[in-house]
């Protein structure tokens, strides 16, 4: 399943801090969307752009890095000249793909490489020294594990429903829904509960400070980033 | 030491009708637990074991909601009057599911989880991790995903999990449930060093065989009361008829005699060629040439986990398109997307394959002919359901019933199908001796009108009291047949 | 939020909150191709709302729902939304809340008015194409343009367009709830499990 984070320790060339990487994607999303295409902001754009590149090839992701640089070039190449020279629906289709490409696009590519890139339990830590209260990491923590435990239920049902051909007995397909999510339900609740009591025999919720083995730290890289990155907004607001 | 005086508990729960009702579980239990004893709780379904287990973790009552009369005390204090999370210190628990025991997706993060909650240095707990994993050879298993193991993986990981907090009092509630005998083996390696140590460990089970050297004392409870003790010697003197008569499992693992080995299928069979399938890791898959099975028969297909037993079964009933294998049946070829049409698999987990609001419903799902009208339907339901003994429940929603029922229901709309093979994954995975029963029963029953059975089990019991034709795999392959 | 949260709650939130949200993400896949966008927030309701109706009948005191919009925000920043997210996810979360905590968290036709109020965190996802997005674009594509091609490509993303998506959230989710009370009371109080 895509939707989690990753599962095992990191394994990358340049290991960031979660905080870092939080730093950046607010930077990006600040950036990139807002940003006009002239002066100080063109050259903080061409930066931003540039940082999921870097990051991605630094956790091996080659294929993505690839993709994000074409799709990128694509919508210079076309924003610069293709949209001059065409009018009409053409030209109007064009240009909102590549205005969310060129904006959105960089920050989807660094939420990517965050997703990738961390584990659950440097989130969790990176979290927890964030002080973020426990009514939110736990029920976050609780739910990275739930993403692959849907997925598998989720293949149970459908094979289920395969074998028993219920694609081509039933015709409403609000009656089709219901028949995949009741039983997806119906084991969601009783795994909340089941899961509730073992995590309560595990002491979870015994007040004072959790320990967390993970080991997360900030770099002197990453302050250098975080430095860079506060000074990007700064430039940014100020021009 | 753990005392129960006088302790009568009955769950809280609402009916159908959204009433509140009370269970009663467990009904004036008096009991002392010495330290380091080994206590094996046993008895059929309902009987409170379970319930014991919960009263000793505290789960009852901060979790599960009831009446409770009666004082349970572990060293002397009152484990109602204390928060759970004091008594998570002294008690560890390893539970029936494995796939709903854990609070984290990495094995590491998990086996350190409960001694994070307590707080304890993160340089202690990986030593301690450490140092577990070396005596429980489980190095391999450390930074996993927790999803990618095998379910007696998991309950390792659980038993890590304890072993690095080291609380003195383990219970275990079913944790063979779900385990082949490989894993049985190390779980039982697990317990008897645990037992060295000098814990107290106090285990219910169904599964008794690979106790019997353990257990210092066997409780057998009915209706929430100990109906009867056995200690060490008594329990090694057991034999298969005396577990008979008390209704439970046989402390000694039966041994299966094949009357022939490798046998050519006389009459009727069912030929699969070419049924060679690898999942997208690369590792795991089957290979199998050519096998004929009997038709008509109730064939056990046994092996490890991962040899390739559910697979097989997943790739007999259609489920994977991409196997390239046919199943020759009456002379006629089946390729993957006819035998979705011509098999039927009762599910391990069956309230996956339960979709309606009754149970009759749920049987006329199944009756695809368009021939029929509703009327005709119902009374071809109803019929089914009188075979199965389902009738009085035929307006029951499905997840209403016992896991016994829903299982005979999810049978009864295979059979409305009028599928001829009809395939089985674990069904007596957790079962008490008379359940097990009934199930050998069912399946004898469907042989009776005509269905050929496949079974995949490692239920050696099980597979004793009705299969008559044995498959065994290994390494995806075909070892005997 | 005074008082504190039991073992239990925190892990409805979290198991539910991974239902709600991975349907959710399912459906706006679809939304990938463009036209299919325009209707996000009315199709994702209707699919996303038996869950949600069933996460609603477990809530018992105040600030769960709040806690599940606080993480969905979370979640859509760290997949690389833009940050306006917060506000709306938020937003609803509170908004919701207060439906809820009217009905007492009993009451079934608040869980159906709540499903459709929580459903307009959908437009945080959506707004950046329409507000701050749109007049910087425009404003940088004026230079190189000029003014009059900048009004024409206004008119064709019209403000209005947002509001739509306001009503369609509102309608999807009245949508979904009936659809998640018709199934809590045909399948979980029939089994006993609500």
């Amino acid at each position: 399943m895509e939707l989690g984070l990753s599962s095992t320790s990191d394994k990358s060339v340049l290991k960031l801090d979660p905080r870092t990487k939080l730093c950046l994607l607010i930077a990006i999303s600040l950036i990139m969307v807002g940003g006009k295409t002239a002066g100080v902001e063109y050259i903080l754009r061409v930066i931003c752009a540039a940082i999921p590149f870097v990051l991605l090839l630094t956790v091996r992701h080659i294929k993505s890095a690839l993709i994000y640089v074409v799709l990128i070039a694509f919508s210079v190449f076309c924003e610069g000249s293709v949209i001059p020279n065409i009018s009409g629906a053409p030209n109007l289709i064009l240009m909102i793909l590549c205005g969310i490409i060129s904006r959105f696009v960089p920050g989807y590519m660094m939420g990517w490489y965050t997703v990738r890139s961390t584990s659950v339990s440097e989130f969790m830590t990176a979290m927890d020294r964030m002080h973020v209260p426990y009514f939110i990491t736990i029920p976050f923590s609780v739910m990275f594990r739930y993403f692959p435990t849907l997925s598998e239920e989720y293949r149970s049902v459908h094979d289920a429903m395969k074998m028993r051909e219920i694609g081509q007995s039933v015709k409403n397909p609000f009656t089709y829904i219901e028949y995949v999510l009741v039983p997806i339900m119906m084991s969601t609740v009783r795994i909340a509960d089941e899961l509730s009591a073992a995590s309560l025999t595990k002491g979870l919720c015994a007040g004072g400070k959790r320990t967390h083995i993970c080991q997360i730290s900030i770099r002197l890289y990453d302050w250098l980033l975080m430095f860079g990155t506060l000074a990007m907004i700064v430039l940014f607001f100020a021009f | 030491m753990i005392e129960f005086r006088n302790v009568t508990f009955a769950y809280s729960s609402t009916d159908a009708n959204g009433r509140a009702i009370e269970q009663g579980s467990i009904n004036g239990l008096d009991l002392t637990i010495q330290n380091g004893e080994f206590i094996v709780l046993t008895g059929g379904s309902g009987c409170g074991k379970t319930t014991v287990t919960r009263l000793i973790n505290g789960l009852i009552p901060h979790y599960y909601s009831g009446t409770l009369n009666g004082e349970v005390m572990i060293d002397g204090k009152s484990v109602p009057d204390t928060p759970i999370f004091e008594t998570a210190k002294k008690v560890g628990s390893v539970f029936q599911n494995p796939r709903s025991q854990f609070f984290n997706v990495n094995t590491t993060d998990e086996i350190a989880f409960a001694a994070e909650n307590q707080c304890c240095e993160p340089a202690e707990i990986s030593k301690a991790i450490t140092a577990t994993a070396a005596s429980m050879h489980i190095e391999k298993l450390l930074d996993r995903n927790i999803f990618e193991l095998s379910g007696g993986e998991k309950q390792i990981i659980a038993c890590a999990g304890i072993n690095v907090l080291s609380p003195d009092i383990i219970v275990l509630d079913e944790p063979s449930s779900n385990l082949d005998s490989e894993a049985i083996e190390k779980l039982k390696a697990v317990l008897t060093d645990w037992k060295s140590q000098g814990k107290t460990i106090v285990i219910a089970e169904h599964r008794l065989y690979f106790l019997r050297e353990l257990a210092d004392r066997m409780l057998i409870l009915e209706n929430g009361r100990i109906a009867k003790e056995l200690i060490t010697e008594e329990i090694k003197k057991l034999t298969a008829d005396d577990t008979e008569k008390m209704g439970i499992r046989p402390t000694m693992l039966p041994e299966i005699h094949c009357s022939q080995k490798n046998t050519d299928v006389q009459g009727d069979v069912l030929l699969l060629e070419d049924f060679r399938f690898t999942y997208n890791d690369g590792k795991h898959g089957i290979n199998i040439p050519r096998l004929e099975l009997p038709a008509n028969h109730i064939i056990a297909i046994i092996g490890h986990n991962g040899a390739g037993k559910s697979t097989l079964a997943r790739n007999i009933c259609g489920l994977e398109r991409k196997c390239k294998g046919t199943l020759i049946m009456n002379g006629k070829k089946l390729k993957a997307k006819d035998r979705l049409h011509s098999c039927y698999m009762i599910m391990q987990d069956v309230n996956h394959q339960l979709f309606t609001e009754s149970v009759r419903d749920e049987v006329m799902l199944s009756m695809t002919d368009k021939l029929l009208t509703d009327e005709q339907k119902i009374k071809k339901a109803d019929e089914i359901l009188s075979q199965l003994d389902l009738l009085e429940y035929a307006n029951t929603h499905p997840m209403a019933l016992s896991g016994g029922q829903k299982q005979r229901t999810a049978i009864a709309s295979g059979v409305a199908s009028s599928k001829p093979v009809i395939i089985f994954d674990e069904p007596t995975s957790g079962l008490d001796l008379a359940h097990m029963k009934q199930v050998s029963n069912q399946l004898k029953k469907l042989k009776e009108i005509g269905k050929t059975i496949i079974v995949v089990t490692h239920d050696n019991e099980f597979i004793l009291s009705c299969c008559d034709h044995i498959v065994r795999l290994e390494n995806g392959c075909v070892a005997d047949n | 939020m005074e008082k504190k949260f039991e073992v239990k709650d925190l892990i409805t939130v979290g198991i539910f909150t991974a239902l709600y949200f991975a349907i959710t993400f399912a459906v706006a896949c679809i939304g990938f191709i463009p036209i299919f966008m325009v209707f996000m927030p009315l199709l994702v309701p209707i699919f996303a709302g038996m869950p949600l109706m069933l996460y609603f009948s477990k809530i018992k005191h105040f600030g769960m729902v709040t806690i599940t919009s606080v993480i969905i925000a979370i979640l859509m920043f760290i997949t690389g939304h833009p940050y306006p997210i917060f506000i709306f996810c938020i937003g609803a979360g509170l908004l919701t809340e207060i439906v809820l905590k009217l009905g007492d968290y009993q009451s079934i036709k608040s869980c159906v008015i709540g499903s459709s109020t929580f459903s307009l965190w959908l437009l945080g996802m959506v707004i950046a194409f329409f507000f701050g997005f749109r007049e910087s674009y425009l404003n940088s594509l004026a230079d190189g343009y000029g003014q009059e091609y900048v009004d024409k490509m206004s008119g064709y993303t019209p403000t209005w367009v947002f509001f739509t998506m306001i009503a369609m959230c509102i309608i999807g989710g009245l949508i979904g709830g009936l659809l998640g009370a018709k199934v809590l009371r045909k399948h979980f109080r029939k089994a006993g499990m609500a």
